[in-house]
């Protein structure tokens, strides 16, 4: 069973917002905490929303490439 | 609030904010993945992010050297307190007050010196949390400015002697740091104890044999 794209998308920019809002933590109150869980789970998450998006733009592309080849020769029988 | 006027703030936020836009005008609209969406979400997910988080860092680590920051924990307000403290005699509050260590004074006379010293430092540092997460997370200030000492207390004459090398005529002329230079030098006898320039801070006491942190 696989997820739909849109579905991973939509995760990804879930992710990403709350890296952001992590990351923008830290800036409004630079003390210990904020700016550890922005170095670390705000990194964390970022890097995983751009992956989340670099996998759906990938699945994109080979399933752009597999439909302008066209089905394939039909069976013979 | 007063880093929110540094350019590297600034440059954290616009990134942060122009990615939010994207994001959620994506999350409003759902468009089709066609060229444009993939653009759009490249800045969104990828470029003003990967800004960001760059200038975020940058402006962490910055961060990570303000007393602000050093100070809260809760087993340091004292010791931010005192550095606050204007009118304290402390040698901690006076070279708080001297613009070259100014807000970052517990970094600049605590940090490591030496070739590795930033990452040596930022590795302590890391030492700290784990120590206040498994330690002292709930240890009452009373009993904690009896307890946190210094983990290598013969490393702190090697910050003092950044400035004051030992070798300035006027410093030698002392004689007591004459008498004391190779202890002095070697870290066998701190600046900051008690006969001679400290304590450092007013309340802090080094135990005896000083247990390793």
């Amino acid at each position: 069973m696989s997820v739909p794209r849109d579905r991973w998308l939509v995760v990804a920019c879930a992710f990403a917002l709350a890296a952001l809002a992590l990351m923008t933590w830290q800036i409004v109150d630079p003390t210990v905490w904020p700016v550890i869980v922005a170095m670390s789970i705000g990194q964390l998450l970022g890097t995983a929303s751009f992956a989340a998006f670099g996998c759906v733009v990938l699945a994109d592309l080979r399933a752009q490439r597999r439909a302008a080849k066209g089905p394939g020769p039909p069976k013979t029988e | 609030m007063t880093l929110l006027a540094s350019p590297l703030a600034v440059v954290e936020l616009a990134c942060a904010a122009l990615s939010a836009i994207l994001l959620v005008a994506y999350l409003v609209i759902r468009p089709p993945l066609v060229r444009a969406t993939k653009i759009g979400l490249l800045f969104g997910l990828g470029v003003f992010p990967i800004g960001a988080a760059f200038s975020g860092n940058v402006q962490g680590f910055e961060a990570t050297k303000e007393r602000v920051f050093c100070g809260s924990c809760h087993v340091m307000a004292l010791h931010r307190a005192d550095s606050d403290d204007g009118a304290s005699g402390s040698l901690a509050s006076r070279h708080a007050r001297n613009a070259m260590f100014g807000s970052e004074n517990c970094y600049v006379c605590h940090a490591n010196y030496g070739m590795f010293g930033t990452i040596l430092t930022k590795a302590g540092g890391m030492r700290h949390v784990w120590l206040y997460l498994t330690e002292y997370r709930n240890t009452p200030l009373d009993e904690a400015k009896k307890t946190i000492h210094l983990r290598d207390p013969s490393m702190m004459n090697g910050a003092c002697m950044q400035c004051h090398s030992t070798d300035d005529t006027l410093w030698l002329k002392v004689p007591d740091h004459v008498a004391s230079l190779r202890d002095t030098r070697a870290g066998n006898l701190s600046c900051a104890s008690e006969g001679c320039h400290g304590l450092a801070h007013p309340f802090f006491r080094t135990p005896v044999g000083g247990e390793k942190r």
